[in-house]
């Protein structure tokens, strides 16, 4: 009893903010004020025709776009050999490809800066999307890596036995096996790409920042709801993407990864 | 098979090189108003040691202590129902309000516990936004979702009684509390938003010298630190799995 | 198939980012928030109207763009820099403003004496800092900034704690100083302590503090005092009767190397002229640096807006560019040390 209590409430402290942005969001006054005086859209509007939002919302699409769609067959490949490669370490190998977790955002961003300032690359998208590729690649590497080891090598051979070239063997047999882990790697590679920051702030300026930096710049200089607009249509997105996620793969599967 | 590897293993080259650039002007002499560097020098590292920063390195490494003891109080009972409860659908809900923060982006939790922490919804008996006190609450709010997956995937290998799961479920407590730790310790928009400039962490004042005072080389110095403690941390966690292993 | 989406991928991303350098607007840098917003609104259209000639705006601190001027210097990232009037003395000092050709700035035939700065950088428009309160909130009727010390204000005071330059300079010309001999008045400066309540850092805090009366009488920028009276904050901006308020002067200057100096004096020009003075002081509630502009009446009269030579010369305390600039530092210093620490 005492710990469902401790549970309840435990919840409530991390829910809490969520709850307060969506209330936020409706404020009519730009300076707060709560529970709100009324109901009002204005911060919706504000925050769908601010010019700097919008030009960040078509780099973070860029961004995330070029990042997912190179990370995803890079990731995939890896996954494959570290399974099928008879690597002498594969243990080693993943430590190598998921090491961009642990890096500090901060260590990451400042030597993108860095490198990126010494091409010449400040005002350009490309860094930003080197940097996404590193970054989502774990995570693309770990979901479809789980179902690489699930995958039958027997389908495989069937399918060569009878005569199908190794790129039809792939893209008609193996493919479609992987499907639930490439749609996995999909969507957290989508999530972690449209909500990286710190890495992001290193290497954006006011030409190419993405969508996060942009907000941040937001919350800094302006006082009224428009970023709890924002924050709120952001939540409500990815619900979408987890409620869609759990439909395709178990949740509790891959981040309670012993069942 | 082994050449799949190959664009992998280049994509976390590109991202060495940044460090490995890191790396090279944290030991380059910085050249006021400039974005040069002089020759080799390890005055760098003295600034990270130096009265005005020490007190920033300091309070990074309270808040982190402080941070992963709360972190791993609150969220000891979520991860011990997460593990426990018989019911699927409850197990689903759990993992959904645990891991939604996880996804909503740093800058919208961050804003989000501005708004709580200001005085709008409620007025604070003691202030609590632009304080360690609030940047407290955010980090450890941050860290909570690592925190709970970790401890339930330990005690969830654990047998029923409950007196034996605390001290079984050690190895998600100790592996819990290291990775929290070390991620607190190189934590940027919680303290940047939620300390109002008056609380700096490393990150923050890595943030300071590269962005607003373009001394990368100092910069670079401490970006090396938070790198050096999150690794020191990691190898830590290493060896314990290792040396636990059957 | 792979091989020809990814290279699709990268051909699509370099020329986007070829595109986005060929337009060439004029980049104007400032502070953001309503700052830029309103230049934006009010010069930057009317600039691009004129000229067909889009602005995009840098926005950022006082000292981190200035930073950033430092290290582009020579070729700069932006054409036109709009910052206050003593760290425009930077700027000059470290070669990164060009001199402004006057001939290509009829308008600033108009503008008050005391705003033309120097010959790299004019005064856009004025403001000051001056005590504001809440009536409500105070007993007694602050009309003086002696009225500060009184006992009475015990706790309920709030100070910017970013730039004490103001308070600095009242304190010392309160004991026959200046900001030049700043020293006296450091002893009275310390016997404000007891009365102040907090010190912020944002205008959000400033804000705050001043709404839930956690510090109801603050020393603040007479431009925020009448955006918060605009909001129903029902606050009181005096105007000291013993020593003057300390004037703000923002001003433009055109960057050292820009590529595009016509356009730049261009857009400056447009900023000084009537008609656009006179749509900035609607908006931002600051004074006018053209003596031609018409100011709403609810403020003429009021605070930081100066509309002849008389009252340029009397309502306000202009301070020193020079010792300003150079001296902020030390201020900052001596003010986190003795005043701010408990």
């Amino acid at each position: 009893m005492i710990l469902r209590l401790a549970v309840v409430a435990l919840l409530a402290f991390m829910t809490l903010p969520t709850v307060v942005v969506i209330a936020v969001s409706f404020n009519p006054t730009a300076i707060l004020s709560f529970p709100p005086a009324g109901l009002s859209l204005r911060w919706y509007a504000n925050a769908l025709t601010y010019p700097q939002f919008q030009r960040a919302a078509v780099n973070s699409l860029v961004v995330t776009a070029g990042a997912v769609l190179l990370a995803l067959p890079i990731g995939t490949a890896a996954a494959l050999a570290l399974e099928r490669g008879r690597l002498r370490a594969p243990g080693a190998w993943a430590t190598v490809l998921l090491s961009p977790l642990v890096v500090p955002g901060v260590a990451a961003g400042l030597g993108f800066l860095i490198v990126a300032a010494s091409l010449g690359l400040l005002q350009s998208r490309a860094v930003l999307v080197a940097a996404h590729v590193a970054l989502v690649l774990p995570f693309v590497v770990r979901s479809v890596w789980v179902s690489v080891t699930n995958l039958d090598p027997a389908l495989e051979r069937a399918a060569a036995s009878l005569g199908a070239t190794p790129a039809r063997v792939f893209v008609r047999v193996t493919l479609p096996l992987l499907r639930p882990g490439l749609f996995a790697a999909l969507l957290f590679a989508v999530v972690v790409s449209v909500n990286e920051f710190v890495v992001s702030l290193f290497i954006s300026t006011r030409v190419n920042e993405i969508l996060p930096v942009a907000m941040f710049t937001y919350v800094v200089n302006y006082t009224d709801p428009t970023i709890a607009a924002l924050s709120t249509l952001f939540i409500v997105a990815t619900f979408l993407v987890m409620w869609l996620v759990d439909r395709v793969v178990d949740l509790s599967a891959v981040f309670l990864h012993h069942r | 098979m082994r050449l799949l590897l190959a664009p992998a293993v280049g994509v976390v080259a590109v991202f060495a090189a940044a460090l490995a650039a890191l790396l090279q002007y944290s030991v380059l002499e910085f050249i006021p108003g400039s974005l040069r560097t002089g020759g080799f020098t390890l005055a760098n590292f003295r600034g990270v040691i130096a009265p005005r920063y020490l007190d920033h390195v300091w309070d990074t490494a309270l808040l982190s202590a402080a941070t992963t003891v709360l972190a791993l109080v609150a969220s000891y009972p979520i991860a011990y129902a997460l593990a426990r409860t018989p019911s699927h659908r409850i197990r689903s809900w759990l993992l959904v309000l645990t891991l939604a923060p996880f996804f909503t982006g740093a800058i919208v939790r961050t804003y989000a516990w501005m708004l709580v922490l200001g005085n709008t919804v409620v007025t604070w008996p003691v202030p609590m936004l632009f304080t360690e006190r609030g940047v407290l609450v955010g980090l450890v709010h941050f860290s909570m979702p690592t925190m709970i997956l970790l401890l339930a995937a330990a005690i969830s290998h654990v047998d029923v009684f409950w007196r034996v799961t605390l001290p079984l479920s050690m190895p998600g407590v100790v592996a819990g509390s290291l990775i929290v730790f070390a991620w607190t310790f190189s934590a940027f928009p919680t303290p940047e938003l939620l300390g109002g400039g008056k609380v700096k962490m490393i990150a923050n004042v890595v943030k300071d010298l590269a962005l607003d005072s373009f001394n990368w080389p100092g910069a670079a110095a401490f970006a090396m630190l938070a790198l050096a403690v999150t690794l020191a941390l990691l190898a830590g966690l290493g060896r314990l799995a290792a040396g636990r292993a059957p | 198939m792979l091989a020809r989406l990814i290279a699709l991928v990268i051909v699509t991303l370099l020329a986007s980012a070829a595109v986005a350098h060929a337009q060439g607007p004029l980049v104007v840098s400032t502070w953001g928030g309503n700052w830029k917003d309103t230049v934006e609104r009010v010069v930057g259209k009317a600039f691009t109207a004129k000229t067909g000639v889009p602005v995009e705006f840098e926005v950022g601190g006082t000292i981190d763009r200035l930073a950033k001027a430092r290290v582009t210097k020579g070729s700069p990232l932006v054409d036109v820099t709009l910052t206050t009037t003593h760290v425009g003395r930077l700027y000059i000092s470290d070669g990164l403003f060009a001199p402004l050709d006057m001939g290509k700035l009829p308008n600033a035939k108009q503008i008050a004496r005391e705003a033309i700065r120097s010959e790299h950088h004019v005064g856009t428009w004025a403001y000051v800092y001056t005590i504001v309160y809440r009536p409500d909130l105070v007993k007694d009727e602050i009309t003086r900034w002696a009225d500060l010390w009184k006992p009475g204000l015990k706790g309920k005071i709030a100070l910017p704690d970013f730039d004490p330059s103001h308070i600095i300079t009242i304190a010392a010309l309160m004991e026959g100083g200046n900001e030049l001999s700043w020293v006296k008045g450091q002893e009275r400066l310390r016997q404000l302590k007891p009365n102040i309540a907090a010190f912020f850092s944002t205008d959000a805090q400033s804000q705050d503090l001043m709404k839930t009366g956690q510090a109801p009488v603050q020393v603040m920028l007479s431009v925020n005092a009448y955006h918060l009276q605009e909001q129903g904050i029902g606050v009181r901006v005096v105007q000291p009767r013993d020593f003057p308020g300390i004037v703000g002067i923002d001003t433009m200057a055109v960057m050292a190397g820009s590529k595009k100096s016509d356009l730049a004096h261009q857009f400056i020009d447009l900023a000084l002229s009537k008609d656009i003075q006179t749509e900035l002081v609607k908006s931002l509630r600051a004074g006018p640096t053209n003596t031609g502009a018409t100011v709403p009446a609810p403020l003429r009269g009021q605070p930081g807006i100066f509309l002849t030579a008389s009252e340029w010369k009397e309502r306000g305390y202009i301070m020193n560019d020079e010792a300003r600039a150079k001296t902020l530092p030390a201020w900052r210093e001596w003010f986190t040390a003795t005043i701010v620490k408990k």
